[in-house]
């Protein structure tokens, strides 16, 4: 049988139900929005491990002249190689449902012995055959096409070849197609000599040491590799090395967690503070009945046990309530990160001990939050405990709200009344002004983001970029372009990748480098630091930040050995600039076009004439034509909006994420003012009384509360607009290190200050409308008869 | 004067079963602080029927407080069936007064939430006396006793004045203490149950207990053996045992 006090505990629960079902909502959604994001977290990580590590990821690739048996077989037997595979990488043009796009075909000798980035088939057949292609996964929604369809795959000024797409298969260690905007697919080299391009394996990829190297030791072991390569008398072309065990978005996934993540744990504990309403108000409730029980001789742990297990009881009900949302949450959310990722999430299980974690911070959350009122409720001496009146004598306004006059009463009422309790105020505001500046901060993210981006490509001054299947000398590209009606201006530029030469015969990752004409019109990069190329330059390179911070060595004045195609030379950088996620740099066309391994222009950026996208892709196809009649064939096009589109998507996509941790914040806040107007209103009933007494009609007593609630509504407000700025500044630096670099906002973006007061105050009035039906309610002779 | 033991241990014997020695109590207030007793001096034996009378703030409530290890003593020492109850430490004060003292209070103080049979169970569980399945047997004969056994699952908001006083008495003598505190305890009934009241006190003490009462009601001066005066927290003579001006 249950003992009396436990009876009294579960009875006390009960009788406060509305307010005690109010604290567990709010634990619940905090927990809840914490679990979604650790869950995903966790399942993303599973998925890391058991699915990317499990495919075996080439933790080198050797771009080399050929790769044949002998080659392959002693690269396979040289020291620090566990395994070594040969691959070919082409970029190529798929046309699927009336569009064309750039397809990326990786092809090997035999599909069926993949040992380094295993692909796994999905639907449809496997390998691909001298007929058909198999489509990566996440190109599949993106490209339209479907199992079973012919599609048309160009090369170069090759012949458009018919393939079927014959399945669909996954490769982990791909960045999404989608994302990417390209087409990844299964061919074979049979395949790629109808489309009359290079089938010679090319690329070697490496998996070495024991699995526990880190990118340094990786990094040497494939430098001796490439050292043995090319004394074999192989040419190599370039090295990468990844970071190893970690997917190309990895970092930018955890860095999206990690501050996802602080804001749904600062919600979580957001809410504890509810529980410290909730128990205060309780333990202050009950000093008498506390008084009474130490008298029956309980000891003060035994008191203390019982209100602490009420917070253990709310904890409970609220995992109750969050965990199954956490977990579906959770997978939905890990699933939109998986997409991002190219992982199955789907196949994975949150680990048991990740939801131990949640169960446990659910209950002893709470119980942390209530034990510093519950050690000061039931630590109070017996005979202070008996003598304590009840609440409202405690209950002192200060002075600060004395000195504001010239209101009407009842207004004045409800202003002092808001600061009788001053802890309980100054946690309410806390909650809602905290979830006001996350919310201002993600608001001014967006903006920054925006602006940024405006930025971005407010440098591209040019409509359509064009990527030629051969380098072409550039005048007479221009001269081609210039021609076709609709190009306003058009400009060649050549490119090449190249890799940093740190000396020691250990490269850097290779960056694409783009060579505009040094008078250039139709690009306007806004310099960072340093210059832009100037007529008249030499070797000199402007880089991004994204460079910046993959070579750290690199500066405005640094001098570099950049190898491009084979060959070093020296470069000098003048200039930084920030144009996005991805490493690249600018140079001189004349100076790159020299060294690429063809000289002169590949690409063509054209200004349109025309506005609208629908006349710009008429345009695109009349520029194809003409310059493939003159003997120039278009590998690839690409719009600017379609380009700026994809990457403000990706972009606020993550601002959004942020977003939806401030309207947990609010939820958790407005709860947060429902439960203190509802102990207001439960502990003044006898002042409610009085006021009835001596006249005040329901709509004065409404109003009573309502302006009390809105008094604490505004009150955040104001504070939330200081507290953005360094929240606004802590979002932008974190999605610069993330995505790409944001201004910091020191003034809050008024729109988003103004949205918010008017959310607060539509939260307050809310949160206020059951407490001051309540208040209502009580009927004058019973208000004066409650103690 | 016997030399009391510090860890509550009676002392071998005969000697008051309540001893004050120069015993104040002062409050600090926002005026200074103020004297709720001064020197009070005096012994009571066991199975007296003490009657403490005085005005209103005159100390009644202090000293029964005082006697029942509720509050604290600013100078002095109260010795309790030859326990030193100024001495107790927090912890070894709630032990003692769960099994020593029952107090009745003016307004009966029952926890509202729990049954009239559950206030009689509570210290019994906080003590740890009495073997879990007696509790609601002892709690029933108690009440039987008192003449409220039919009230017994009821809520103390479902009860009479004179029944919740009965069921707070009942739950003073839970753990069966020999000594009974009763602050005003007839102040909030009326005349007729506060008559009854009494005289369940009387039948209290007859059964060996010590009953300290303070009151205004002149009509418990007849109940008790022995009464005892305080005005401005200092015992009056005549009916002062031991009186220190």
């Amino acid at each position: 049988m249950l003992r009396p006090r436990w009876r009294k505990v579960l009875r006390d629960t009960w009788l406060h139900r509305g307010r005690t079902a109010l604290v567990v909502l709010a634990i619940a959604i905090g927990l809840a929005g914490a679990g979604v994001i650790l869950n995903a977290w966790a399942l993303v990580d599973v998925a890391t491990r058991e699915g990317y590590g499990a495919s075996n990821p080439a933790l080198a690739t050797l771009r080399v002249d050929s790769v044949d048996h002998a080659l392959l077989a002693r690269v396979s037997a040289m020291s620090g190689v566990r395994m070594a595979q040969a691959r070919r990488t082409t970029v190529a043009r798929v046309h699927v449902g009336g569009t064309t796009l750039t397809a990326v075909l990786f092809t090997v000798e035999d599909f069926d012995a993949i040992r380094v980035g295993v692909v796994t088939p999905e639907a449809g057949a496997w390998p691909p055959d001298e007929d058909g292609m198999v489509i990566e996964r996440s190109s599949l929604d993106m490209s339209g096409a479907s199992v079973g369809e012919v599609v048309r795959l160009l090369f170069g000024d090759g012949p458009p070849v018919g393939i079927t797409v014959i399945g669909i298969a996954r490769d982990v260690g791909l960045a999404p197609g989608w994302m990417e905007h390209v087409v990844y697919g299964f061919v074979t080299a049979r395949t790629l000599a109808r489309l009359g391009a290079p089938s010679t394996l090319n690329e070697l990829q490496l998996v070495v040491g024991d699995g526990a190297l880190d990118q340094e030791g990786v990094r040497r072991v494939a430098y001796a590799v490439r050292r043995n390569v090319a004394a074999l008398g192989r040419r190599v072309i370039d090295v990468e090395v990844p970071v190893p065990g970690e997917h190309i978005h990895s970092a930018q996934m955890n860095s999206l967690l990690y501050t996802q993540g602080a804001f749904a744990l600062m919600a979580l504990l957001l809410s504890a503070f509810l529980v410290v309403n909730l128990i205060s108000a309780l333990l202050v409730g009950q000093s008498r009945e506390i008084g009474v029980m130490k008298t029956l001789g309980a000891r003060w742990p035994q008191l203390a046990a019982m209100y602490l297990s009420i917070a253990a009881a709310l904890g409970a009900a609220a995992v109750v309530i969050a965990l199954p949302s956490a977990v579906i949450g959770g997978r939905m959310y890990a699933a939109i990160k998986g997409d991002l990722l190219n992982f199955d999430v789907n196949a994975y299980q949150v680990p048991a001990a990740v939801i131990a974690v949640q169960v446990l911070v659910g209950i002893l959350l709470p119980v942390a939050a209530a034990a510093v009122p519950v050690w000061h409720g039931c630590r109070s001496s017996v005979s202070d405990a008996l003598r304590d009146v009840g609440i409202a004598s405690a209950a002192d306004p200060g002075t600060l709200p004395l000195r504001i006059t010239g209101l009407a009463r009842p207004m004045l009422l409800s202003l002092r009344n808001a600061f009788r309790r001053r802890l309980r105020l100054a946690l309410t505001l806390l909650t809602l002004s905290v979830g006001g500046a996350v919310f201002l901060g993600a608001n001014n993210l967006r903006t920054s983001v925006l602006g940024a981006t405006d930025l971005m490509f407010a440098a591209q001054r040019y409509d359509v970029a064009l990527r030629l299947a051969n380098a072409h000398e550039p005048a007479e590209v221009e001269r081609v372009a210039r021609a076709v009606e609709g190009v306003q201006a058009a400009e060649a530029w050549a490119g090449a990748r190249g890799t940093v030469d740190h000396g020691d015969g250990v490269l850097g990752n290779s960056f694409f480098i783009t060579a505009p004409p040094a008078a250039t019109t139709l690009l306007a990069v806004r310099v960072e630091s340093g210059r832009w190329i100037a007529p008249g330059d030499g070797r000199v390179l402007v880089i991004n930040r994204a460079l910046q911070r993959a070579e750290p060595s690199l500066g405005v004045g640094a001098r570099a050995s950049l190898i491009i195609d084979g060959r070093a030379a020296e470069w000098t950088v003048v200039g930084v600039v920030e144009t996005g996620t991805s490493a690249t740099a600018f140079a001189p066309r004349a100076a790159v076009a020299a060294l690429a391994p063809e000289p002169g222009a590949t690409s063509l950026a054209i200004a349109s004439a025309y506005e609208g996208e629908g006349s710009t892709l008429d345009l695109i196809q009349r520029l194809r034509a003409t310059l493939g009649e003159a003997g120039m064939p278009v590998a690839s096009s690409q719009l600017v909006a379609e380009s700026r589109r994809v990457l403000e998507d990706h972009l606020l996509m993550v601002v959004d994420f942020l977003g939806a941790v401030a309207w947990i914040m609010l939820l958790v806040g407005g709860m947060g003012l429902a439960s203190t107007m509802g102990l207001a209103v439960l502990e003044r009933t006898r002042e409610i009384g009085v006021l009835r007494a001596i006249g005040a009609r329901n709509s004065s007593i409404l109003a009573l509360v309502q302006v009390e609630g809105l008094t604490i509504a505004l009150l955040s407000w104001v504070l939330a607009i200081p507290f953005s700025v360094p929240i606004s500044a802590i979002l932008a630096t974190a999605f610069g290190r993330i995505m790409i670099r944001v201004p910091v906002t020191y003034v809050p973006d008024w729109t988003g200050v103004a949205w918010w007061l008017a959310l607060v105050t539509t939260v307050s009035v809310v949160a206020c409308a059951w407490p001051a039906v309540r208040a209502m309610r009580v009927p004058t002779a019973s208000a004066l008869a409650y103690e | 004067m016997t030399n009391p033991s510090p860890q509550g241990e009676p002392l071998a014997g005969e000697s008051p079963f309540i001893e004050l020695l120069h015993v104040s109590k002062h409050y600090p207030t926002a005026a200074g602080s103020f004297a709720a007793l001064s020197d009070v001096s005096l012994s009571i034996d066991r199975g007296a029927f003490v009657a403490v009378v005085g005005s209103s703030g005159s100390g009644k409530s202090t000293l029964l407080s005082l006697i029942g290890g509720i509050d604290r003593t600013t100078s002095g020492q109260i010795i309790v069936g030859g326990t030193a109850v100024h001495a107790l430490s927090e912890r070894a004060m709630s032990a003692w007064r769960g099994r020593s003292v029952g107090i009745v209070f003016q307004f009966f103080q029952l926890l509202p939430t729990l049954t009239a049979a559950e206030n009689v169970m509570l210290p019994m569980d906080f003590c740890d006396v009495w073997r879990p399945g007696e509790r609601r047997a002892r709690s029933l004969a108690l009440l039987e006793s008192l003449g409220v056994a039919d009230q017994a699952d009821k809520l103390p908001s479902r009860l009479s004045g004179g029944q919740q006083q009965r069921v707070a008495i009942a739950r003073a003598l839970a753990n069966d203490p020999p000594l009974l505190l009763a602050d005003e305890p007839t102040g909030n009934l009326d005349s007729r149950t506060a008559g009854a009241i009494l005289d369940l006190f009387s039948r209290i003490v007859e059964g060996g207990r010590t009953l300290v009462l303070a009151t205004h009601e002149p009509s418990a001066l007849r109940h008790a053996s022995r009464t005892i005066s305080i005005v401005d927290g200092r015992v009056e003579a005549p009916g002062g045992a031991v009186i220190h001006a």
